[in-house]
């Protein structure tokens, strides 16, 4: 049987990737000179070099998308299980993102970011193409390539072998597969569209099943995992309903702030609470006038006794009513303006009901009505003297608070990637049945090119997103830092989420823009992915500033 | 009170099947493969037995290749005790399967056997009569619900023409049927504990048990498509085709 998988595939991937590697060296050198100051990243320089150095953090990404791929290709391989889709998947990937390295790559629509912009010459870019590169480029991701690709997972139950290497993991997997199969997916869009609070039955479920102990240490009442299963839970769940993959999140982060930065009898009172699914978590951080500068908020927290009495407005609050307990970043000190006079604070709450949304003391708030990420509702709320115990003080430190934060969002991010990765499994999914499906002039949708080349590469890029989110929880789950890594992975996931749901939507054509197909929510859930937990702009500037930082 | 449940590796039934080129089997490569779902079902009601304080062990036993351990650490995360894997390359018919299950429980001596009625890439229905048979025990099959009485078991059977309740005594042999539970799912902390459970790899050889295949398989096919239908324009056309055409009345 003929196949379209190029001869000797994984060794011209290894020395394209080795040629890549240069080209990224020369743009490292060329952006540096833009941005650098005496030696370190000069913050105004680069603001105003945000085009260079964003650029160079997603050529950055692409990178290490293409270098995790070869290594799952060559782990599969080694194994004997690299089968001709998944060959077809790398060759496909290598081909379409040499070509936009040199031809732009996408850092949103209509924001191609070329080698120019970094200030590379041509003879610099001419340099990149090698044997190796050209037959990439020119073979590697044609369109018959991937409407061999779509032929491949045309039965919706094959997408490539993710490589996970552990039974313990590939069982997880099956069932929470099925779990959100049989328990998410039939219901999901009736929530959406009526926009409900997912029924407290199923978050008892999703406790049972224990999800949201699942990071924690066993000696706190967790399952001590590690981050790849929580990848692996939250790619399912997500892939059956985004909220019910968010629904670990809150947990995940107030879990991690009270594990890292609380007092032995902070993590003795909260963890095996949060982790039974007991106590409903919430992250109160983000205010009306500070998103990603989060450094600057201004909500108050003033020590009366033995209660703090915070004062002021917070918004974006996710799971807010029902949830039980409030991590909430608040300036201790009023005379900071910067990150060095905030604290976290536990405030504790009851739940909230329908008729009397937050019931608490000194605290309001009200619901902000959303397009997609729904089941949880977002609100925004106002505290006026609202108390909390001084004993709830995080680590029992003031000032901590930012840094207490910061070592958080690795996990977060990782978290927020694998919730991608699973938003664009589903739509992948969603718009291949449709296009099995629907019959034009005689033939399934899938059997034009057009479609088929679309579902393809929503293959590629869903398995290169899950492959780079994988690469970031091993490496954190092997204690090394990741922060750059999990930015990456959910940098790049969030695009690859909104674009299939973007595709996946544009294959049901009208029927795509009624309410009634899921495809219409699943853009809107698709869409929150680029914004929350870092907005795709800061996580490049986040990303650039710490690559251009390191020697 | 002793349980031992069979659990089978089979291709998972949400996977399509596709017959092999050479027309010698189905497809194996790149599929996935998961517990046969009236295996889970028989499982689920052991665990359920369990739970009502009934039983006091569940074994869980898979015959086949290596990978079938999965198959095994699934049902031990359902809530299965132990499990015994029965490994070997050949390909095992119904019968073999019957004599390696049968060598276990006279070691084991399980009070009760609990079978899924049916594989579902074979779709044989003979092992669980087969057991039976060899055993000398008395069976009940198709199970849609399963009460244990004072020193025996009462089984309500899917018969075609409604259900049928019997009476057995112990030790007894079951099969299950879809509607007689609905499956739970293995919870993260029991995919855990079931990392430690027990689970005893032997061979047919061990037991003394001749898995020689006796039936040659000579050909696999795809069932064959269906064609469009047509209309007919009256009752006349519509004998006429049905007698002369698809000779289904004389």
């Amino acid at each position: 049987m003929s196949t379209l998988v190029l001869p000797d595939l994984i060794p011209t991937c290894r020395k394209a990737l080795e040629q890549v590697q240069k080209f990224q060296a020369a743009a490292k050198a060329s952006v540096s000179a833009l941005v650098m100051k005496d030696g370190k990243v000069n913050a105004a320089l680069l603001d105003q070099q945000q085009e260079a150095a964003h650029g160079y953090a997603w050529l950055s990404t692409y990178v290490a998308t293409l270098t995790q791929m070869l290594e799952w290709a060559e782990r599969l391989d080694g194994s004997g299980r690299l089968g001709e889709l998944e060959g077809l998947i790398l060759q496909s990937l290598y081909g379409e993102y040499l070509a936009q390295m040199v031809g732009g790559i996408p850092m949103s629509q209509g924001e191609y970011v070329r080698p120019n912009d970094m200030g590379l010459t041509s003879g610099q870019v001419h340099a990149l193409f090698n044997e190796d590169v050209s037959k990439l480029r020119n073979l590697g991701n044609s369109a018959e390539v991937r409407v061999a690709i779509a032929h491949h997972i045309k039965d919706g139950h094959h997408f490539g072998n993710s490589a996970l290497d552990d039974e313990t993991l590939e069982m997880v997997r099956d069932q929470f597969h099925r779990f959100a199969e049989e328990q998410v997916v039939p219901y999901a869009h009736e929530w959406h569209l009526k926009d409900e609070l997912i029924p407290i039955e199923v978050v008892n479920q999703v406790a049972e099943m224990g999800v949201f102990g699942l990071t924690l240490p066993e000696e706190f009442g967790g399952l001590g995992m590690g981050k790849t299963a929580m990848c692996v839970v939250t790619e399912e769940l997500s892939r059956g309903y985004i909220g019910v993959g968010s629904l670990g999140t809150r947990s995940e982060i107030a879990g991690e702030l009270i594990r890292l930065g609380g007092t032995q009898e902070q993590k003795e009172e909260w963890l095996p609470k949060i982790a039974s699914g007991e106590i409903l978590p919430t992250a109160v951080f983000t205010e009306p006038n500070t998103g990603s500068d989060l450094g600057s908020l201004r909500t108050r927290a003033v020590k009366e006794g033995d209660v703090y009495k915070v004062i002021g407005n917070k918004t974006w609050i996710t799971h807010a009513s029902r949830s039980d307990v409030m991590a909430m970043l608040v300036r201790t000190d009023p005379n900071t303006k910067d990150y060095k006079g905030l604290s976290m604070l536990l405030g504790e709450k009851p739940r909230g009901t329908e008729a009397d949304l937050f019931p608490a003391k000194g605290m309001s708030g009200g619901e902000i009505k959303v397009l997609g990420y729904r089941g949880m509702k977002e609100y925004e709320l106002g505290f006026d003297g609202f108390e909390v115990p001084v004993d709830n003080l995080l680590g029992g430190v003031e000032g901590q608070g930012f840094k207490q934060l910061m070592a958080t969002f690795e996990s977060a991010r990782i978290q927020t990637a694998a919730r991608a990765v699973g938003v664009a499994q589903c739509a992948m999914e969603t718009g291949l049945r449709y296009a099995n499906e629907r019959i034009q002039f005689g033939k399934a949708l899938i059997e034009f090119p057009r479609i088929a080349c679309k579902l393809a590469w929503m293959a590629v890029e869903t398995m290169a997103a899950r492959q780079l989110t994988y690469y970031s929880a091993r490496t954190k789950d092997s204690d090394q830092r990741c922060d750059i890594e999990a930015g990456m992975a959910k940098l790049l996931g969030a695009r690859v989420a909104w674009s299939n749901a973007d595709n996946a939507l544009q294959i049901h054509g009208g029927n795509g823009y009624a309410e009634e197909y899921p495809i219409s929510r699943i853009l809107c859930d698709a869409r929150i992915l680029n914004i929350f937990e870092g907005a795709a702009e800061i996580q490049a500037q986040v990303i650039a500033r710490g690559l251009l930082s390191s020697s | 009170m002793k349980i031992l449940v069979g659990v089978k590796r089979v291709v998972d039934y949400n996977v399509k099947i596709r017959v092999k080129a050479d027309n010698t089997g189905v497809e194996t490569a790149n599929v996935k493969f998961s517990m046969n779902p009236f295996d889970e079902i028989a499982v689920e009601e052991a665990v359920r037995l369990k739970e009502a304080g009934k039983v006091s062990e569940i074994i869980a036993v898979s015959l086949g290749i290596a990978q079938s351990q999965d198959t095994i650490r699934t049902a031990l995360a359902m809530g299965a005790d132990r499990g015994i894997l029965v490994q070997t390359d050949v390909d095992l018919q119904p019968l073999a399967v019957a004599k390696l299950l049968k060598a276990i429980i006279d070691k084991e001596a399980p009070s009760l056997v609990l079978l899924g009625k049916q594989a579902i890439d074979d779709d044989s229905n003979q092992t669980g009569q087969m057991l039976a048979a060899l055993l000398d025990w008395p069976q009940g099959t198709f199970a849609s619900k399963i009460t244990v009485t004072g020193d025996g078991i009462e089984v309500i059977r899917e018969v075609d023409g409604g259900l049928e309740t019997v009476a057995l005594t112990l030790p007894a042999l079951v099969t299950t049927d879809l509607r007689l539970n609905e499956p739970r799912y293995a919870s993260l902390p029991n995919i855990m504990k079931a990392k430690k459970k027990q689970l005893d790899v032997i061979t047919p050889a061990d037991l003394g048990v001749d898995v020689t295949p006796r039936l040659t398989t000579l050909k696999v096919e795809e069932p064959p498509k269906r064609k469009a239908g047509i209309k007919v324009a009256d009752v006349a056309e519509l004998v006429n085709r049905l007698r002369n055409e698809a000779k289904v009345i004389p």
